[in-house]
């Protein structure tokens, strides 16, 4: 396929998504089915045309493959700014995941979202955030990249607060688009960094003035870390992470498509486009925001309760580990576990919605509304009455535990790697894959522990059990594709080695040196994984098998009692279960300081400013008007004007008789304007 | 070039003329009743002379042994003024004004009068000035007249008639007082002329040219020879207000352009300040302060209307004033500003005029009145309406921003003698911020908001869209325009 | 300059003088008798009935003014005759062109009835228009 082609194939997937946005929200309402075909029939014919892109990047196999394309935006002269398109493979890779996560969460939707209210509206909303999107996967410079981004924040804040008649759906709806504002603004310092030191947005552009050095030391570092900022705050990493369990408020298929695979995978997209201008202490701090969040939010996972609030934390953690990937170098292992990632936690978050539909249905014919149906402790055996939902759920779970066989293996034990030998290059920062591996193993236990939390064990309501049912086709037919693409095939082929990642992913996705100068080249940390790959995946088994086995002692064979260890480790306990008190503390230190300040702030406005200044003015303006309006009344207007008003009233009843009154008077004004004219004119 | 030479590159106005003829002999045939069909053949015969004016292709050149002028400026302000015709078209088949009248002659009339613009645009001889000037003018008479059991429409035409022939009239008479000093009707030649007059001529040369400017103003309607204006917009049918308001206007810019260019600057470089012929002459100061005044008084005047078909009235005599406020400069940075704010002010104002049609249809008036509450009423002509006033404001991010910051930019670039001109002109915005908000105001603040919501027919909405989607879009990507008027920038010089 | 304007200004005065001055002589000169018949409007030997500034019919513009037209038409006639020799197919194409145009116009002025004394197609205005219409109609053509 030439480059044009994919260009052309690129604005359908960019615009059709938006054309679907258009038509619903306007006439949505009134189309059959409140127009959900539009919606679907656009999104396919998306997912065709990323089919395609993506079967012609597997035929001319060049890892080397990059087209742009772009247009003049705005011209003032020396300032320019260009917008368009780069392809190249890493944005086919991405388009082709959301297009496909999005086309599922369309067919999920049709029966989860049945019945609801605003059906057309939240197939509007699903069209353009897909559309925002692409948007920021095919941009080729900062300027879209940031629109998109700021759309996808809109497209999120409608998304979660799409039942904002419930109080904590806007709430969370807030909550996420102001947390995000935060790390926008560094993002947007950053990008302001980068332009006035370089004058340019496009990637290469600014690629190249890097290596160049016409930006460079703790500018370059400043300018990384800003930019960074905005991927902290999209992907929830810590401090920011406070956003994302909350938006578990929204539909499930929304969380699916946003909160797990696509819209937080932005910030890693990000970090992963923008590698080659970060400096080695900006890729420092990332490592180690990435690394820690990682840990912490595994820790939360492990003591919720919520199924949907497990699968929350699970994702911060893992969008830390693919920071932690950008962050040790091994950046392009990052997007590989963005990939795989992708698809078992959608999956994982469909078979939550599918649970939750499940149970809803038998609260509701039970009539009861008290108990919480996404609620762990409330379910259990589900295993006999949903066997697909329990099966492919099992599948995307030992893929996000890191079990040898399945895709989350492969993506994950390239991370460690990339950390093991980060850290035996510098051994200061051996907290790095210390990090890694214990996020690993609690990662395995949490996730087990919500398996045999909901599927295994007696039924803990036998009522609400007898009515679980499984669910219906269009919300198992994502949940069965999803699961057999996290199987280990997919993206070793052409090789069958389930224990390396060899395969077409990393032949077509080369790392790229970074472009600032004195950083070790991408073939010195290909090098450094290689050397650690045994050691990495005899770690990570182990440590995986562990995390399983220990979850199956607590909550299967009950030989280590859960109760009695959380009370032994009461103050721990209460931290997770609290999640670090989080929350509370930026409402007490951030939150209620800052209300306090704007209170004294608009004080001062109201009370001093306006009050002495403004009003103060304000009357000297009306004693200096009434006095130039007696002037102007008694003086000008009652002699000069009304006096030549008379005069020309006179005139023009004189004249009245053989013209039309008043064109009379226009006429003897335009000549003297003329007249006027000519004696300025002649001095 | 010859006569016979020049028909292949006259072809836009020759199918024009085909049109002209084509609805005429429609009309005679059809049925009285059924008279829109001749809108068909005439939106057809536009379609096609627009299709011509952008075939055409030559390097500039002269037609009709050099009366004339065949360049990409011409074919720009012939595609303008084609455009604003073909919504005109559209407006009037919608509006209910007409109901009762024949309006056969009327679509005829109106080409008649692009046919004129088309000369206004294109005209380097005095003749063809005068003539052209007059073909728009009658026809202006007429169709301000049209409905014809509508005494204030009478009177409306009246008042064109006598106030056109009185403009015409001393415009005539500067024309020939330019022949008689120059001893030619010819652009280039009179320029050639002026240079060697000597000093005693100048009392002559300010005259004519000062008549000629009377003439010009009047067309644009600056301040003082703007007095036809109001009274015509308001007794003329709604959409023959937002023509007169829109086409003539930029036939009457572009003549202006032209013959101040040619005839008293420099035509080959459209770069140097200063005017040509005199350096006693204080040109720029006289059009500055011709260019404030006019904004200032439209601004003033149109805060006090009650009617918002006269509130647009005065307003667009405010956007001459805008527009004038380049030429003082004589730069090619100012010519390429006006024609920007051209096509710019082409959709705000024609935007706003057919959301004032279809209000006045549905509310049963024109006054502020007949739109309070309309924002929750009519939602999406509350909003389409809303932006046309932010783009007449000239706020960002909408197509009147963009045009008014090119202005500026001309004005400003052109050195500090001109500043005065750029902050009456930001005052001025800041003071018609007032009547344009009004009208937002009103639609959302004022009245009872009822449960009822009336949603416009589906052409309705078509038309609004097709009007209010480039009013935002080029105000965020105005290069395709920029490029175009980039291109058209390119005037005919006689070296 | 001026110069060339001060010779129309000799014209000009020596235009008054020549039409003031015979008419002083022959006020000098004449004889002067004046009758009712002498003092009388001169309208081609008819006596006079009533005043001239009586309201014509607004149709002898119209009338006029399409007569007009074609009287135009015959001004560009004489000078295509002359050249038309020369010039041939072409100059035989162009005034086609130009007749058919006007014929245009023709056919446009019959359909709308103002070749017609009386429109009976058309509808008449409001108020005593239509009074007088109606009064009229029966006695159409011939009355002015």
């Amino acid at each position: 396929m030439t480059g044009d082609m994919l260009i052309n194939y690129a604005l359908g997937i960019l615009f059709f998504p938006l054309i679907s946005f258009i038509i619903l929200i306007f006439v949505g309402k009134r189309l059959p089915r409140q127009g959900d075909v539009v919606g679907i029939g656009t999104i396919i014919l998306t997912l065709i045309l990323s089919l395609a892109m993506f079967g012609s990047m597997l035929l001319s196999h060049d890892p080397g493959f990059r087209h742009e394309a772009s247009f003049t935006w705005i011209d003032l002269g020396d300032f320019e700014i260009r917008l368009g398109f780069l392809i190249d493979n890493i944005t086919i890779i991405m388009l082709l995941v959301v297009s496909l996560i999005s086309t599922m969460t369309h067919i999920f939707s049709t029966k989860y979202m049945e019945g609801d209210i605003r059906y057309s509206r939240y197939y509007a909303y699903l069209g353009l955030f897909t559309f925002s999107m692409n948007g920021i996967v095919l941009a080729n410079n900062l300027v879209s990249l940031y629109i998109f981004w700021e759309l996808v924040g809109v497209s999120s804040y409608l998304l979660i607060g799409h039942w904002f008649e419930k109080d904590s759906a806007a709430d969370a709806s807030k909550k996420a688009f102001l947390t995000n504002r935060v790390g926008d603004i560094g993002f947007f310092i950053g990008l302001m960094l980068v332009f006035t030191a370089l004058g340019t947005f496009n990637y290469a552009e600014v690629f190249e003035g890097v290596a160049k050095g016409a930006i460079s030391g703790t500018l370059l570092t400043f300018a990384g870390i800003g930019l960074f900022m905005g991927a902290v705050g999209k992907s929830s990493q810590f401090p920011l992470h406070i956003w994302l369990p909350d938006a578990m408020e929204g539909p499930t298929p929304v969380s699916a498509l946003m909160h797990a695979a696509t819209m937080v995978a932005a910030g890693v997209y990000l970090s992963v486009r923008l590698f080659p201008l970060f400096t080695p202490e900006a890729l420092l701090f990332i490592a180690y925001t990435g690394g820690f969040t990682a840990i912490f939010a595994a820790t939360i996972a492990i003591t919720q309760n919520d199924i949907k609030k497990v699968l929350a934390y699970s994702t911060i953690s893992q969008l830390g580990y693919m920071i932690l990937a950008v962050g040790t170098g091994a950046y392009v292992a990052g997007f590989f576990h963005l990939v795989t990632h992708a698809m078992f936690k959608a999956c994982l978050f469909y078979g939550s919605g599918s649970v939750i539909h499940a149970m809803h249905h038998a609260l509701h014919n039970l009539k009861d509304h008290d108990t919480d149906p996404q609620d762990m402790r409330n379910m259990g055996g589900f295993k006999s009455k949903m066997p697909i939902t329990y099966w492919t759920m099992l599948v995307a779970t030992l893929a996000i535990s890191g079990v040898p066989l399945f895709s989350g293996f492969l993506s994950k034990d390239a991370i460690l790697a990339g950390t093991l030998s980060f850290a035996s290059h510098h051994p200061q920062h051996f907290l790095l894959p210390v990090f890694g591996f214990s996020a690993a193993l609690i990662t395995a236990f949490y996730m087990f522990r919500l398996i045999f939390m909901t599927f295994h064990n007696q039924p803990k309501l036998p009522n609400v059990y007898s009515d679980i049912h499984e669910s219906p086709k269009p919300m198992v037919f994502p949940l069965i594709l999803l699961s057999s693409l996290s199987v280990f095939i997919f993206y070793t082929l052409p090789y069958f080695n389930p224990l390396s990642d060899h395969g077409w992913f990393m032949e077509l996705i080369k790392a790229k040196d970074s472009m600032v100068p004195g950083s070790p080249s991408a073939h010195d940390i290909a090098e450094g994984m290689h050397h650690s790959h045994t050691l990495t995946m005899i770690l990570s088994i182990l440590v995986a098998s562990l995390g399983i086995l220990l979850s199956w002692a607590v909550y299967i064979k009950n030989s280590v009692s859960a109760d009695n260890w959380s009370k032994r480790l009461d103050l721990y306990y209460n931290l997770s279960l609290n999640k670090y008190y989080f929350d509370e503390n930026y409402n007490k230190y951030l939150y209620q300081p800052f209300l306090r300040l704007a209170n004294r702030v608009s004080y001062i406005d109201w009370d001093l400013y306006d009050k002495y200044f403004i009003n103060g003015f304000g009357h000297i303006t009306k004693w200096l008007s009434s006095v130039t309006g007696r002037i102007d009344y008694d003086g000008l207007d009652q002699t000069i004007v009304d006096g030549l008003g008379r005069s020309m009233g006179k005139a023009g009843s004189s004249l009245k008789e053989i013209q039309t009154g008043r064109l009379q008077n226009y006429m003897l004004f335009a000549l003297f304007g003329v007249i006027i004219i000519i004696i300025f004119q002649s001095f | 070039m010859n006569n016979l030479l020049s028909i292949s590159l006259f072809l836009p106005e020759l199918v024009l003329t085909a049109t002209i003829i084509i609805a005429i002999i429609v009309d005679i045939f059809s049925v009285s009743n059924r008279t829109s069909k001749v809108s068909n053949y005439v939106i057809i015969g536009l379609l096609a002379t627009l299709a011509a004016v952008f075939l055409t292709n030559h390097s500039p050149t002269t037609l009709f042994m050099d009366s004339l002028a065949f360049d990409p400026f011409a074919s720009f302000i012939k595609s303008v003024v084609l455009v604003a015709t073909l919504l005109i078209i559209i407006f009037t088949r919608y509006s209910n004004e007409f109901k009762g009248y024949h309006t056969g002659e009327y679509y005829a009339l109106l080409c008649i009068m692009v046919f004129g613009m088309f000369l206004m645009a294109s005209a380097i001889d005095l003749i063809t000035v005068y003539l052209s000037i007059e073909v728009v003018s009658l026809m202006s008479f007429i169709l301000a007249g049209y409905l014809k059991n509508n005494p204030r429409s009478n009177e409306a035409s009246l008042k064109y008639v006598i106030y056109g022939a009185f403009s015409s009239g001393i415009m005539l008479y500067g024309l020939s007082i330019i022949f008689g000093l120059t001893g030619t009707t010819k652009f280039f030649a009179i320029r050639d002329a002026i240079t060697t007059l000597d000093s005693s001529s100048n009392l002559a040369l300010t005259l004519s040219t000062v008549f000629v400017l009377a003439g010009f103003g009047y067309k644009i309607s600056a301040v003082p020879f703007h007095f036809w204006t109001p009274d015509v917009y308001e007794g003329s049918p709604t959409p023959i207000t937002a023509y007169l308001s829109v086409a003539p206007k930029a036939a009457g810019f572009a003549l202006m352009i032209r013959f101040f260019n040619q005839v008293f600057v420099d035509g080959d470089s459209l770069s140097t300040l200063g005017w040509y012929a005199d350096v006693s002459f204080a040109w720029p100061e006289i059009l500055g302060v011709i260019s404030v005044v006019t904004m200032t008084m439209g601004n003033l005047v149109a805060i006090q209307q009650n009617s918002v078909k006269r509130m647009l009235a005065y307003s667009s005599i405010a956007h001459a004033g805008y527009m004038l406020m380049a030429f003082p400069t004589i730069s090619s940075e100012g010519v390429f500003a006006v024609m920007i704010y051209l096509v710019m002010y082409l959709f705000m104002n024609l935007g706003a005029f057919f959301v004032l049609i279809y209000v006045a249809q549905k509310q049963g008036g024109e006054n502020f009145e007949h739109f309070s509450g309309l924002g929750w009423r009519m939602p999406i002509v509350g909003i389409v309406m809303t932006i046309f006033m932010f783009s007449l404001t000239g706020l960002p991010p909408t197509v009147g921003f963009i045009g008014k910051f090119y202005l500026f930019v001309a004005v400003i670039n052109a050195g500090s003698a001109f500043y005065w001109i750029a902050f009456f002109g930001a005052i001025n915005t800041v003071v018609s911020l007032y009547f344009y908000m009004r009208v937002v105001k009103t639609m959302y603040l004022d009245g009872n908001p009822s449960e009822e919501i009336i949603v416009p027919p589906l052409s309705v909405t078509l038309i609004l869209l097709v009007l209010a989607v480039p009013s935002v879009f080029f105000g965020i990507y105005w290069t395709p325009i920029l490029n175009w008027v980039n291109n058209s920038l390119l005037f005919f010089v006689q070296i | 300059m001026y110069r060339d304007f001060g010779t129309v200004l000799i014209f000009a005065m020596l235009a008054i003088v020549l039409v003031y001055v015979p008419l002083f002589i022959q006020s000098l000169v004449a004889p002067s008798q004046k009758t009712p018949d002498k003092l009388d409007n001169y309208e081609c030997g008819e006596e006079p009935e009533g005043s001239a500034w009586v309201q014509f019919n607004i149709r002898f513009y119209v009338i006029a003014l399409i007569f007009l037209i074609f009287d135009v038409e015959v001004v560009f006639l004489f000078p295509w005759a002359m050249v038309f020799k020369e010039m041939g197919m072409v100059a035989f194409i162009e005034m086609g062109i130009f007749l058919l145009i006007l014929i245009v116009g023709l056919a446009y002025v019959w359909k709308k009835g103002d070749l017609d004394w009386v429109k009976y197609n058309v509808k008449y205005g409001r108020g005593r228009y239509r009074q007088k219409a109606s009064q009229t109609e029966g006695e159409a053509v011939g009355s002015i």
